[in-house]
């Protein structure tokens, strides 16, 4: 019973993280119909920044998450401009293989900087501490990070659906061509989304970092674990990315119990039946 | 020939063929006309085996055909264009052709024999070596025809053929059908909704609009019908007249 | 019968450039163990040779039909795996774990082709990681492959021709050699039969194939399976070669997105991408990599591939093949 609980605590607090990581993925594929190998790597630099920030400068890991946001922000924008629009219009091969030279380029990147080296952060007002609750023990930095997901997952979904921004984002999604002729900036609208892909993912992250080890390799995993969620929410949804994330969270806690070796296995074969046997996922269109 | 009974395909509740029976005989030269919308891709999508058939029968050859996936109705002897073109760009002309031709061969030598042969007889030649997508309009046009022609139909279905031809054009390449028809016993039905081609050619036209067969019959008579020209024109046209 | 072979031999189609370029390519292979004694640049021969044999069986389904498969390194697992566990269970002959070892790849494919190809594009691309990745987990975490371990096959003295165990590399470049041929003779056939073509027009539109006469997802199935089955062929060889094999070695994902890599700088959908793309990136890696890692910078190399693989995928998908092929072109109008 305890076991039970602890579980499904621990499940669904991955699963909100695993949420916010698939969003910008989501978001991405909803407005421009591609898919960002590179997406692990953007939360693997938000990680690295926490690292950074708490090791060198004896910041709290805290005030690290509005620096990575900003900076996955411009990592999302750059990228856009100097490569995403150049493949766009090609064949898809070369979209995939432009996005995967990204994702090369930036865990390479990350090995050349910080050598293969495992680092986690160590210090801060959250890190280490549990909160211990009837049954369940949780650790403060997941409980705190959940948090910061349901508000980040709060503001965005603000932000698509309430704001004239969100406006031009959705109307580029359904028709990038008449949104042209609209007179919405669809080339902007594709930088905002790789932007606001790249701060949701980096600021997931800087939270990510509070309890999970870093690695310049990290990144392709939660790749894989974002486009599962992504897949079983329905590509280009915000509302199924986060009831994704919270199945996918449990799904792979439960499994971990029952057969360590293979957890992540099991999040492959979910996407794969997922796609195979209802392509539109929970919320797609 | 080909027998289509009562046909009904509906997408969710919008009906795009309500019902539909028509009849056509070896060697006969039937027109589709209708205005845009009226259903007559429909139609063909659904003989070719592109759509399943909501209801009703497709009979080619006493077989019904109704539902069978497209490249099994080629293999029958039904062959079609389409409307938007759709030629293979990264094979050269005489590779389109020759995959044409690999329906009734397994024999490489032979596909391009047969390939070689159709494109002479279309004046296409020259162009065998090259890549389709350079090329003019009134060219593509005649390589999905002889593409088409490569598979050997019995039934050959035209969609639009003539859609982006200037009149010089159409002449020529209703001309190259006329005498692939004798060569090779032809039976063509087609559809266009220009009306000038379908009449010149066409022994026997339907006419659809709204996804209900309207009229039928020899061009001329048809063409005269209040109905038809209401379809085409609007109601205030046909009656003010 | 002469039309067959002359199909699998012949180039008759292609330019006279291609056929020089080609003669001369087979001449430098068999006179390059003679010229470069170093053991590490006949490796670096080796591997080219290896890994232009993965691209020409990876092309089949990236280039020729056009589907991006990043998951090859199983069918390259299926294939080592086969071979070491059958020479160290059962003492088989090399030569016949080879045909075994592409079954088991080709059958494996044809199972998960049915649900796989009801995927297109980007799901299809993510869908052949996600099956490779769990094979990849499967091997470690069962007992019968030896696990994270893996598979070693006991060392015999002097030269061995039924187990292919040498010590000196040039038979090994010779024998890979051999196979890279036959697989390359295979491709040659391939690209100009009717399977071939049913492949490319498919690849070029589904719609038009279909209307053709073509079985669309029976074409798409039965080249992904031949794909599986050759990259098994690799695999085996890879067995033989290293004399030890473990999931991380022949079945990681670096090994599906090199081979894919290759092929696409190289050019995909021609028989030549491959060759070239092999040729450019395996000495690039194998020289470069090693002289990084000896100045202790690793990952420069990789970054220099994913500097080629996102300028490739921007300025001319057709890859370095592509560029040839218009520059030529040009000259001759």
């Amino acid at each position: 019973m305890e076991l039970t609980a602890q579980l499904l605590v621990y499940g669904v607090l991955m699963g909100l993280i695993f949420a916010l990581i698939a969003l910008g993925l989501s978001l991405i594929f909803g407005v421009m119909n591609i898919v960002n190998f590179a997406h692990g790597e953007f939360l693997m630099m938000g990680m690295y920044i926490a690292y950074l920030l708490s090791t060198f400068l004896h910041l709290d890991p805290l005030i690290s998450l509005p620096i990575a946001a900003g900076a996955g922000y411009l990592l999302g924008i750059g990228s856009y401009h100097i490569l995403i629009h150049r493949i766009l219009r090609g064949p898809m091969v070369a979209q995939l293989f432009g996005t995967f030279g990204l994702m090369l380029f930036l865990r390479y990147l990350a090995m050349y900087i910080f050598t293969p080296d495992v680092r986690s952060v160590k210090q801060g007002i959250l890190v280490g501490k549990t909160l211990s609750m009837g049954w369940v023990n949780v650790d403060a930095s997941k409980i705190f990070s959940a948090g910061v997901c349901l508000l980040a997952f709060a503001a965005i979904y603000w932000m698509i659906y309430r704001t004239k921004l969100g406006r031009g984002l959705r109307a580029t999604s359904i028709d990038a061509e008449a949104a042209k002729y609209m007179g919405i900036d669809t080339k902007g609208m594709n930088a905002l989304a790789w932007g606001i892909g790249g701060a949701t993912v980096a600021l997931a992250g800087a939270l990510l970092a509070h309890f999970y080890y870093v690695t310049p390799t990290v990144g392709m995993l939660f790749t894989l674990i974002a486009f599962a969620t992504v897949a079983l929410g329905g590509f280009g949804s915000i509302l199924g990315a986060f009831v994704a994330g919270i199945i996918i969270g449990l799904i792979m806690v439960i499994s971990g119990q029952l057969v360590s070796e293979l957890k992540f296995s099991f999040i492959y074969v979910v996407y794969f039946l997922v796609v195979v046997f209802r392509p539109r996922g929970l919320f797609g269109w | 020939m080909l027998e289509v009974k009562n046909l009904v395909k509906a997408f969710g509740g919008l009906v795009a063929n309500g019902d539909i029976s028509f009849e056509l005989q070896e060697g006969e030269v039937l027109g589709l006309i209708g205005p845009n919308g009226a259903g007559k891709s429909t139609l063909f999508n659904c003989i070719a085996g592109y759509y399943k058939p909501t209801a009703g029968k497709i009979l080619f050859e006493g077989k019904d055909i109704a539902g069978w996936p497209p490249h099994l109705v080629t293999r029958e002897g039904i062959a079609r264009t389409f409307q938007g073109m759709k030629i293979m760009p990264n094979l050269t002309v005489e590779e389109n052709v020759m995959i044409g031709a690999f329906c009734r061969t397994n024999e490489r030598q032979v596909a391009k024999k047969e390939a070689r042969e159709i494109l002479n007889l279309m004046g296409l030649t020259e162009f065998g070596k090259e890549l389709p997508s350079g090329l003019p309009i009134s060219v593509q046009k005649r390589i999905e025809l002889a593409r088409a022609i490569a598979t050997k139909p019995k039934l050959l279905m035209l969609d639009e053929l003539a859609a982006g031809l200037n009149p010089l054009e159409t002449k020529e390449i209703i001309r190259t059908l006329q005498r692939f028809k004798e060569e090779r016993k032809l039976t063509l039905f087609l559809t266009e909704h220009v009306m000038e081609f379908i009449m010149t050619i066409s022994e026997r036209v339907i006419v659809m609009a709204a996804g209900k067969k309207i009229a039928e019959g020899r061009p001329e008579e048809v063409a005269r019908q209040d109905k038809v020209v209401e379809a085409y024109l609007g109601e205030r046209y046909a009656k003010g007249r | 019968m002469g039309q067959l072979l002359t199909d699998i031999f012949f180039f008759n189609d292609r330019p006279r450039f291609e056929r020089v370029g080609f003669l001369i390519f087979i001449l430098i292979i068999l006179i390059f163990p003679w010229i470069v004694t170093s053991a590490y640049g006949r490796a670096v021969a080796i591997k080219f040779l290896l890994f232009a044999l993965f691209g020409l069986g990876w092309n089949l389904i990236g280039g020729y039909g056009g589907q991006v498969d990043l998951g090859q390194a199983k069918n390259v697992g299926f294939g080592a795996y086969a071979t070491a566990l059958m020479i160290v269970w059962w003492k088989v002959p090399f030569w016949l774990t080879i045909i075994p070892g592409m079954i088991i790849a080709a059958a494996e494919s044809f199972a998960i082709a049915y649900p796989m190809f009801r995927l297109k594009g980007h799901y299809f691309a993510i869908a052949t990681l996600c099956v490779a990745l769990v094979w990849k987990e499967l091997f470690i975490f069962w007992d019968w492959t030896g696990g994270a371990r893996g598979v070693e096959i006991p060392i015999r003295s002097g030269a061995d021709f039924v187990y292919m165990q040498f010590n000196s590399p040039i038979y090994y470049h010779y024998f890979i050699f051999f196979l890279f041929l036959l697989q390359f003779f295979f491709m040659n056939w391939f690209r100009k039969s009717k399977l071939g073509y049913a492949v490319q027009a498919v690849r070029d539109n589904e719609e038009a194939a279909a209307s053709l006469g073509i079985n669309v997802y029976r074409t798409k199935v039965v080249n992904y399976t031949i794909t599986g089955g050759l990259g098994a062929l690799g695999g085996s060889f890879m067995a033989v070669y290293y004399l030890y094999i473990d999931p991380d070695a022949v079945m990681p994902l670096d090994l599906s997105i090199l081979i894919a890599m290759t092929v696409m700088v190289g050019g995909a959908g021609s028989i030549w991408g491959p060759i070239i793309g092999a040729a450019i990136l395996i000495p690039l890696d194998m020289y470069l990599g090693a002289w990084l890692g000896a100045q202790k910078r690793l990952g420069i190399d990789f970054m220099v591939y994913a500097v080629i693989m996102m300028v490739i995928a921007a300025k001319e998908p057709r890859g370095i093949w592509g560029i040839i092929e218009r520059k030529i072109k040009k000259e001759t109008r």
